[in-house]
């Protein structure tokens, strides 16, 4: 037998990659005359939680938003600079932003589940992305999602049901679902838990901790105790800059910026 | 160390009351070493007791501190240099109880003392070092409440005055112990004592230290010269 003590340390470590999933180079963002991100240079790591936390308005959203385009769909913006994923340009003109976001999946702050029932909700990404040639495959992808979102044991039994008769919390988890049956390689969330109570966002964190072994998981938070729980690396941003990133445990132990200290200590706003 | 207000003032009412329990335990502390050389010096049996008596307020204040440092960490999920501020809190309130464990064990060893013939000089260079110890400590408190590495840093270094007194004790005592047997009893409790004290210092060279991660967030490398070279000498040497 082995030391059960090694086990449990090696665990935690042994899912740890240091393969860089996003390379993002001097990014920039404005929406009109406001630069809301300025010089962004920053690795994201392939099978690692990524946090980015900062104040309102810093430019975490806006920046996670870059990383599949999100912001294409608003007029005012304007980005420069460079976002690779997989060393590919994502606003190079041949990439097609659908596609895109079929590889950099997106959950929301507000569980939006479309109106339909719970199977079509996961299949539909999968079908207009043609993921499944008949409907034994569409059903293999439904239920692997439904599993990998960790809601399939609560709702296998009335996949007809409508998306919406769900609690917020399975909503957001049949939300990660959704994202994830297209078999995307990176996971974007937008303050996923921000809807949910304690016990359905210890859900969706355990949820997160399982899907880092799959995919890059970047996530957006107001919660700094949600940022140390979920997250191995973390992104402190402030008023459009990238201050500090890092490690989570230095970061909320002996963070090197004194704007980082401040902010997750409480003591600005 | 930020200086900083926190924006929930409660908070910051919580980390005042952990320092100044602190601070109130060390002056516990600090009055402990020095009651106690003198009880030894002016061999007052009645100073050596209330020294030993004392010693429980100085648990029972680990006690508190201890549990206001879980109860800050179990409501206010400290970060930053407020997490290293809770950690080192409960840390050097452990060294300071063990520091007050020995001052009481002087109390102990002073009564058995008293009944003793007196060895010429003992008491005043027992209550010499204990004072170097009680301006460590003095000194590293300071550097405490002040968030002050530079400051904690010489006292890490001076620990190597107090060493380097027990090995000048050490060997007065193995001449007296050779030159009349009859000294041996007295010699072992003034040894144990001279021993004690410099435990003392190694308790507040690690306070030093807490500090030291405190403020910086990394502990200073183990580069200190190390005065006592009693494990190293042979007993039996030129003495």
């Amino acid at each position: 037998m082995n030391d059960p003590r090694q086990i449990s340390a090696q665990t935690e470590k042994a899912l740890d990659s240091n393969d860089i999933k996003i390379r993002a180079r001097d990014v920039q963002v404005y929406y009109g005359d406001n630069h809301a991100i300025k010089d962004v240079d920053v690795d994201i790591l392939d099978k690692t939680v990524t946090a980015f936390i900062g104040p309102s308005g810093c430019g975490k959203s806006t920046f996670l938003r870059c990383i599949n385009r999100m912001n294409d769909t608003i007029d005012i913006a304007r980005i420069e600079g460079e976002i690779l994923l997989d060393g590919q340009d994502i606003y190079d003109p041949s990439i097609d932003p659908v596609q895109l976001r079929a590889k950099v999946g997106m959950v929301f702050q507000k569980p939006n589940p479309f109106p339909k029932s719970i199977y079509d909700n996961i299949a539909y990404g999968p079908r207009i992305h043609g993921l499944a040639r008949n409907r034994a495959e569409l059903d293999e992808i439904v239920e692997k999602s439904l599993r990998r979102g960790a809601i399939w044991d609560e709702v296998k039994d009335r996949l007809d049901a409508p998306g919406t008769s769900l609690s917020g919390g399975q909503q957001q988890r049949l939300c990660i679902a959704r994202a994830v049956a297209t078999e995307p390689e990176v996971l974007l969330m937008d303050e996923p838990c921000s809807a949910l109570d304690p016990i359905a966002t210890a859900q969706v964190e355990e949820l997160i901790d399982e899907l880092r072994a799959r995919y890059s998981v970047v996530i957006v938070t107001h919660s700094m105790q949600q940022a140390a729980r979920v997250s191995q690396r973390t992104a402190f941003f402030h008023l459009g800059n990238l201050v500090e990133y890092g490690l989570t445990s230095d970061i909320f132990t002996n963070p090197r910026d004194s704007r980082t200290e401040s902010y997750i200590t409480g003591r600005i706003g | 160390m930020s200086d900083k207000a926190h924006i929930a003032s409660a908070f910051d009412r919580d980390l005042e009351t952990i320092q100044a329990l602190i601070m109130k335990m060390g002056g516990l502390v600090e009055a402990a070493i020095m009651d106690a050389a003198r009880s030894l010096e002016n061999r007052d049996e009645d100073l050596a007791d209330q020294v030993r008596r004392n010693d429980k307020l100085i648990d029972a204040m680990e006690e508190e501190i201890n549990a206001e440092a879980v109860r800050v960490i179990a409501l206010r999920a400290p970060m930053g240099s407020d997490l290293r501020l809770v950690l080192s809190v409960i840390k050097i309130s452990a060294n300071l109880e063990r520091v007050g464990d020995y001052a009481k064990n002087m109390g102990k060893r002073t009564s058995a003392l008293v009944q003793m013939e007196q060895i010429e000089g003992a008491g005043g260079a027992l209550r010499r070092m204990s004072k170097a110890v009680e301006q460590m400590l003095r000194d590293v408190l300071d550097a405490y409440i002040q968030g002050d590495a530079a400051l904690a840093e010489d006292v890490r270094q001076r620990d190597a005055d107090v060493d380097q007194m027990y090995t000048a004790l050490f060997r007065q005592f193995v001449t007296y112990m050779i030159e009349d047997p009859r000294n041996i009893t007295s010699c072992m409790h003034l040894h144990f004592i001279a021993k004690n004290i410099e435990r003392m210092g190694d308790h507040v060279t690690s306070i030093a230290e807490q500090v030291v991660f405190m403020v910086t967030g990394e502990l200073p490398d183990e580069d200190r010269s190390k005065g006592d070279r009693t494990s190293y000498d042979r007993l039996t040497g030129d003495l």
